[in-house]
């Protein structure tokens, strides 16, 4: 059940008796400004500490654990030019609990709770809590920094540099960048909130075993205003550089990571996006892939060997870990299976197992609350939610054909190798 | 055949037997889901290197990491491999090597009947030969070497491996570029020989399945099969370190931004066994909840003080012979993480006592966190406990958990910490090395 509850504020009700928890999602989106992408993810990170009823994150803790160990939190992402901020709870059907007696049912008491967070932060004096803001700002730039102890997070992260050089929205990462952050204050930050309750389109989803009644009876609750949102394209467009980017950086690792990014300009409204999803599957996206097959089984170069596609950003990359003198042979193996495709090289019994493996993958996830509740956002974004059924038949319809046209809007863009130098020839 | 459990708050049941070969079956049908996962499991993991191989009489030691490296050439076969074979189902299928189990799964939304079968007969067919055994080194010292890159692995490692620096606990589960090397088709063999017998093994079955009809597929696949006489798997027992040899502290210096800290807390307490293993190992996961948890006051503290973060975290484990707790997180102040944690382990059943209060709050969360989990087929296979724990499952642990007091948890708190002992490894950036 899909409801316009105000202008710009929508609900989205997935009735289900399925699962022993009531899930609650609520999306804040705003088209992204690199300005705004940094501040946005401290804000995540402010909120997500304390309230004016649950003053520390003891006290915070302390409730959650009283509604049974209910989860919280607040995470920011981005979906092509769109920068998302998104508060996630869920709890028990207390249905499920013996001798329930508490005199409330838990699903409102997650509703208050997200109530509170959002619309009662701590303000002491009209301002973030001094300490808590300091201490938040100093988290998250340590949390940006730990990201790169995660090689493949940093190799794939220098290979977004390198693809999307001079276009910031899409080259920093959803956590925003640390000289930025180091910048801020409480109030910069508290300008974001006023900012994103005002004027970002929200998009609010249940899913569990509760009536619409009690849904809207809750968010009722909730002060949200009327607001205008700009009927803005998810889609990232870009004009693709002529001549290939190349980085590598060296650093003390024992295996090689090395990225390759691509245009692929197709897009989630593009007739040819069932497509390119497919062809995405076939080329490195499943362990059935030619990438999975010919660089690990066959070649027995790499551990993992994998592909994955944006439709949000129109671009596809490869992420490999290898020896690093192996780099130049890996890469032929890679550039031969896409020419393969490109050429129309796509045995039918492939097509027709990584397609059963896609469907398989589709319909798993209406075992997930979380997933149910997660690709809303998508649907909301695109204006097109595919039910099962027809995506089903549009997965049938794809044709070796159509993998092939796919493959030949595929363009290489950036390679960026990071590895552990001459230490790790052996 | 079957006989039914009911666990009727939770609306949920488990079916279980025992097949003529000796391989226990449980099965979990979840009402309303699409998916079905099947997790096969061997009780044989990186622990085992050294047993009498079946038919023979006197024990040898195996190369470090040939658990896994059989895991990964199971699949492989004369003139297929079984990933295909699920593939061609659209089923996604895995396997992984845990230091006393070795686990064969896929999930699947169609095709069940095709899939058992293809699970049943690649696991219980074993083919290995020199040339394949070689070529797997290659793979599998990538992922050694992707393990190699991964700080927080490192962390976790060192700490086990200064806890337990005599037994076999302490081998990384994949080995090393070196042991591997020496693995043989023939060791494969005796391995597979000794250790995958069904009355060694279980399969658990959750999701969509009709309980009945399912057994029957497991029952028939079996039948066409003819399995050795059931004999005594002979483990030879590993060393143990005494207290006094556990590695106090060890600092490694890798590429990592901000120190990484893994204190390791070993029991040297008689754990009890089977059901009543899965008791203490619910109150000792208790008690760490109320020392370490953020419901805790020690949290707040120590988050204030910038000696810990949002990376922090804890959890207690009890493997075949070995029971330990480990506390890790990265922090700017490993000295103050260390000394702050330790006064609390040195005094821990008094602060036990003193978190009192925090009781009920910490019995909410562990029993909602449960419940949440049995929305996933995965998680309640996963969860099945095998002969650690007597057969037990998620929702006994529920049903351990519910009648769980406050006063049942200081007798363990005394037991766990009275006798253990602790080790520190810390992990360093590079620029730290001369500095």
């Amino acid at each position: 059940m899909h409801l316009q509850i105000k202008d710009g504020v929508t609900l989205d009700l997935l009735p289900s008796k399925q699962f022993k928890t009531i899930g609650i999602k609520v999306d804040f989106v705003t088209p992204l400004k690199a300005t705004a992408i940094t501040a946005r993810a401290l804000l995540a990170q402010v909120l997500e500490t304390s309230t004016a009823d649950y003053p520390t994150q003891t006290a915070l803790a302390r409730q959650l654990s009283l509604m049974y160990g209910a989860s919280f939190g607040i995470t920011v992402l981005k979906v092509g030019t769109q920068h998302i901020l998104r508060l996630t709870c869920s709890v028990v059907d207390e249905q499920y609990l013996t001798a329930y007696q508490d005199d409330q049912p838990l699903f409102e008491r997650g509703m208050a709770l997200l109530r509170s967070v959002l619309f009662a932060p701590l303000l002491p004096q009209g301002s973030f809590d001094p300490t808590t803001f300091t201490q938040q700002r100093q988290n998250l730039l340590t949390a940006i920094k730990s990201l790169d102890d995660d090689k493949q997070y940093l190799a794939n992260r220098r290979l977004q540099e390198l693809l999307f050089a001079g276009q910031p929205t899409q080259a920093m990462s959803a956590l925003g960048d640390v000289t930025t952050l180091g910048a801020l204050t409480a109030t910069d930050v508290l300008g974001t909130y006023h900012e994103m309750l005002a004027h970002d389109a929200v998009h609010v989803a249940v899913i569990g075993d509760v009536t619409a009644e009690r849904v809207q009876a809750a968010l009722a609750q909730w002060p949200l205003t009327p607001r205008t949102v700009a009927d803005q394209s998810p889609y990232y467009r870009w004009t693709p550089k002529s001549q290939v980017q190349v980085g590598d950086d060296l650093a003390p690792v024992v295996q090689a990571k090395l990225n390759l990014g691509y245009s692929l300009p197709i897009y989630r409204d593009d007739p040819d996006f069932m497509a390119a999803v497919v062809f995405n599957a076939v080329f490195g996206g499943t362990p059935l892939s030619l990438l999975f097959t010919n660089v690990r089984e066959k070649a027995s170069l790499a551990y993992y060997a994998s592909s994955s596609y944006n439709p949000f950003t129109g671009t596809l990359s490869v992420q490999t870990g290898i020896q690093a003198q192996n780099q130049q042979r890996v890469e032929t193996i890679v550039q031969e299976q896409l020419a393969a495709l490109q050429a129309g090289q796509l045995e039918a019994q492939l097509l027709a197992e990584v397609k059963a493996s896609l469907l398989n993958a589709r319909l798993s996830a209406l075992d997930s609350p979380q997933r149910l509740l997660n690709e809303r956002l998508s649907a909301q974004l695109t204006h097109a939610g595919l039910s099962v059924a027809q995506w089903q038949t549009a997965l049938a319809a794809v044709s070796v054909a159509d993998v092939q046209r796919v493959a030949q809007r595929v363009h290489l863009q950036a390679t960026y190798c990071l590895h552990g130098g001459v230490a790790d020839a052996d | 055949m079957l006989t039914k459990q009911n666990y009727e708050q939770l609306g949920e049941a488990v079916y279980r037997t025992t097949l003529a070969n000796g391989l226990k079956v449980v099965l979990v049908p979840k009402a309303g889901f699409h998916k079905t996962f099947a997790i096969m499991t061997t009780n044989y993991g990186s622990m085992d290197n050294e047993f009498v191989p079946r038919g023979q009489e006197t024990a040898v030691r195996y190369p470090d990491g040939i658990a896994h490296f059989l895991e990964h050439k199971l699949f492989e076969k004369k003139d297929h491999d079984a990933f295909d074979l699920f593939g061609k189902f659209g089923a996604s299928a895995n396997a992984f090597t845990s230091f006393t189990q070795t686990s064969y799964l896929f999930a699947t939304t169609s095709h069940l009947h095709e899939n058992l079968d293809i699970l049943l007969d690649f696991v219980q067919d074993p083919y290995f030969t020199p040339a394949t055994v070689n070529k797997e080194k290659g793979i599998i010292g990538q992922e050694i070497q992707m393990y190699d890159d991964d700080p927080g692995w490192q962390g976790y490692f060192g700490m086990i491996g200064n806890l337990y620096p005599k037994e076999p606990l302490h081998i990384d589960i994949a080995g090393t570029v070196a042991s591997i090397d020496q693995i043989t088709a023939d060791d494969l063999y005796a391995a597979y020989q000794t250790f995958y017998h069904p009355s060694n093994m279980s399969l658990v079955i959750t999701g969509q399945l009709e309980p009945d009809e399912t057994l029957a597929w497991i029952t028939a696949n079996q039948a066409k099969k003819t399995f050795a006489p059931v004999t005594p798997i002979q483990r030879i027992a590993s060393p143990q370190a005494a207290p006094t040899e556990v590695i106090a502290q060890t600092t490694r210096h890798l590429a990592v931004t901000r120190p990484k800290v893994n204190i390791g807390i070993r029991g040297y307490d008689p754990a009890p066994t089977g059901t009543a293993a899965l008791t203490y190992s619910v109150a000792v996961s208790l008690i760490f909840d109320l020392l370490f948890s953020d419901t805790s006051d020690h949290y707040l503290r120590l988050y204030d003080a910038n000696v810990i973060d949002d990376s922090f975290g804890y959890d207690f484990q009890i493997q075949r012979g070995a029971h330990f707790g480990q506390l890790a997180g990265d922090t700017d102040h490993p000295e103050a993480f260390v000394s702050e944690l330790k006064a609390i382990l040195a005094d821990a059943p008094a602060q036990v006592q003193a978190a009192e209060p925090q009781f009920d709050l910490v019995k909410r969360e562990a029993i909602g966190r449960l419940i949440g989990a049995i929305n996933s087929p995965e998680a309640i296979a996963n969860q099945y406990s095998g002969p650690l724990f007597g057969e037990t499952m998620l929702f006994d642990e529920l049903t351990v958990l519910e009648q769980m007091q406050f006063s049942d948890l200081l007798p363990v708190a005394h037991a766990f910490f009275d006798q253990s002992v602790q080790t520190v490894a810390t992990i360093l950036p590079e620029e730290l090395r001369n500095g």
